[in-house]
């Protein structure tokens, strides 16, 4: 019975994980980019959560329907005029610049929230359902459907409308795509929106889950790279299995072993394949 | 023809007789002024920041902007050396100089094991899994009974150097380590390291042994990592697995060589003098310092993407401690 406890509850948090990493994910794959702010994106998205929740008087999760519009136009401009502008002058240079964005976010919102611990609550939050000897908390469920659906929207936006398919011709060569009439500083646009919109679902589900602080984006940006890693640069169904992996880590090691578990599993992976399980 | 083309890109290696004296001079000067308590030991304990914050500064250059190795991972030394320190002062009670050699040791092996992981891997993949190790071993230090886990550690030895004594010994590992760069980047190594840098595949389809070079740098920037940083923590006098292992260490390596600039040798001092001073003038706005710092960076890279070194010496046509083994002034 422990056993498929522990498997029920990786698998349900596993979706959480594969959220942090699928904007991620994204950027690599379409922009080619390594973004170090990925984690601060994150935090922004919770405390965007905790500071609409009680404006709007409506619950948490409602609150996505505001910070995800929100977070894609902040991610759109920011790469239209500020990204864009580094990535013309080298991969290196527009790694530092989101490296700076990162220690900017940090102290701006260190500034505003102060370093005290936040977390999101809700009615929900210490619910559970009992199914025989399973006990299966309902926040999780909610945590774990708020991501699928997520990945699952976003997979199917790429894969059957007009801008995924643009989006995704970028990704598999940037010359051929502009030649057939893509923009490309558009897409790389949208797919940074994307990102940040995926930050805010994100933020969303790690603020209910577990206690933040403005400092907390470097952990969340680590976690981000294991599970993107594992899962293969750029891969959306990879993200969700390395995700699920990283889950099922977290549940059997605990708080601390969990994570060495999971870097342990991630070199692993990177000697026997290194380019990620689902890599090209 | 071939005139008007080497004019246009005149540039003056400044490496000759009068710029070692220079060198020679300056760096007796600053000895002098540690040993004799010239320098009070407020300015003394700028000194050792600058001369530690170089060393770090030239050695994370070297990976990243000489051979393309762009590590997140540096911290890893630098919590190793702290806690070797510690654990061989506070534990067997042992001097500080042997704390240092057994970081040295610790680093080394360390080093060459993760060699065979890591240089597996390219690019991106190499960035991310430097940063995964040292992650790896804050957890690890974190929950280790042995080095009293979250709590952290202090450095116990009696007597305990005195200030001028430190700054005189990072002053030392901060030459040395310069001396060793420059030396490195002008012997057939260096050539064959920015080739690496430049293409990988390229450089080793005309013989450069890329696994070697990769190992002769990534050992070199350890060990040097690993003195400056047990420098650090003995002069700090305690260490914790955050604060050793933490990704602030390559914040600061990242800020002083992008803004000194990338590639070039002068460049970490410049970068290392202005973090220093930055810090301490940030230090009076609570807060904003981490705000500033990263605007600055980012200016610096859309403005100055080849750093102020980089760009003083494009714009006045000279070099210092350059890896160019000729000067074109001279073919005039």
């Amino acid at each position: 019975m422990y056993i498929i406890q522990t498997i029920i509850n990786g698998l349900l948090l596993g979706g959480v994980y594969a959220l942090l990493g699928v904007g991620m994910t994204m950027i690599f794959g379409i922009v080619k980019l390594t973004n170090l702010a990925h984690g601060e994106f994150i935090v922004l998205g919770a405390y965007l959560s905790v500071v609409l929740a009680p404006m709007l008087g409506i619950d948490p999760v409602l609150t996505l329907f505001v910070s995800v519009p929100l977070m894609f136009l902040a991610g759109f401009l920011l790469q239209y005029f500020l990204i864009g502008k580094a990535m013309k002058k080298g991969n290196e240079p527009a790694l530092l610049v989101t490296f700076g964005l990162s220690i900017i976010l940090q102290d701006v919102m260190l500034l505003i929230f102060s370093a005290d611990a936040q977390h999101i609550n809700t009615s929900y939050a210490v619910a559970s359902i009992r199914i025989g000897e399973l006990e299966i908390s309902v926040l999780n469920i909610v945590l774990f459907i708020i991501s699928i659906s997520a990945i699952t929207a976003l997979s199917a936006f790429l894969k059957y409308t007009h801008t995924g398919r643009a989006i995704r011709a970028t990704a598999d060569d940037t010359d051929a795509a502009a030649l057939t009439g893509v923009s490309v500083k558009k897409v790389y646009a949208i797919a940074m929106g994307i990102s940040m919109a995926s930050a805010a679902l994100a933020g969303l589900c790690v603020g209910m889950k577990w206690t933040f602080y403005p400092s907390s984006g470097g952990s969340y940006l680590l976690i981000a790279f294991v599970v993107v890693v594992i899962g293969g640069l750029g891969s959306v169904p990879g993200t969700l299995i390395a995700g699920i992996l990283f889950g099922m880590a977290q549940v059997i090691g605990g708080a601390n072993y969990g994570l060495l578990i999971s870097y342990i599993m991630l070199l692993i992976v990177l000697i026997v394949k290194p380019k990620g399980i689902f890599g090209k | 023809m071939i005139g008007k083309k080497l004019g246009q890109r005149d540039v003056v290696v400044l490496d000759s007789i009068p710029m070692l004296i220079i060198c020679i001079a300056l760096v007796f000067g600053l000895y002098l002024s540690c040993i004799t308590g010239i320098a009070s030991n407020n300015a003394m304990r700028y000194m050792i920041q600058i001369f530690l914050f170089i060393t770090l500064g030239e050695m994370w250059n070297l990976l990243s902007g000489f051979a393309g190795m762009t590590s997140l991972g540096q911290q890893l030394y630098i919590g190793l050396a702290g806690y070797s320190v510690a654990v061989m002062t506070t534990k067997f009670h042992m001097g500080l100089g042997a704390g240092l050699a057994v970081g040295v040791l610790v680093s080394t092996i360390v080093a060459l094991l993760l060699s065979l992981i890591l240089f597996k891997m390219q690019g991106m993949y190499f960035s991310i899994s430097t940063w995964v190790v040292a992650e790896a071993f804050a957890t690890l230090f974190l929950s280790w009974k042995f080095v009293e886990q979250g709590s952290g550690m202090t450095i116990r030895v009696v007597p305990y150097p005195r200030i001028g004594e430190i700054c005189i010994l990072s002053l030392m590992i901060c030459v040395v380590a310069m001396i060793t760069v420059y030396c490195l980047l002008r012997t057939k190594v260096g050539l064959g390291l920015t080739a690496m840098r430049d293409d990988i595949t390229a450089a080793s389809a005309v013989g450069v042994n890329v696994f070697s070079h990769k190992l002769i740098v990534y050992l070199i920037a350890a060990v040097f990592t690993t003195l400056a940083g047990g420098i650090f923590f003995i002069n700090k006098g305690i260490i914790y697995p955050e604060n050793g292992f933490g990704i602030s260490w390559t914040v600061s390596m990242i800020f002083i060589v992008t803004i000194g600039g990338t590639g070039t040798v002068g460049g970490p001092i410049v970068g290392a003098v202005i973090y220093v001073f930055l810090q301490e003038i940030l230090a009076r706005y609570p807060g904003w310092s981490n705000i500033i710092l990263g605007i600055i960076t980012i200016l610096v890279i859309l403005f100055l993407p080849t750093g102020i070194m980089g760009t003083l010496q494009k714009k006045l046509r000279f070099e210092i401690f350059s890896s160019k083994r000729f000067s074109f002034a001279k073919h005039k």
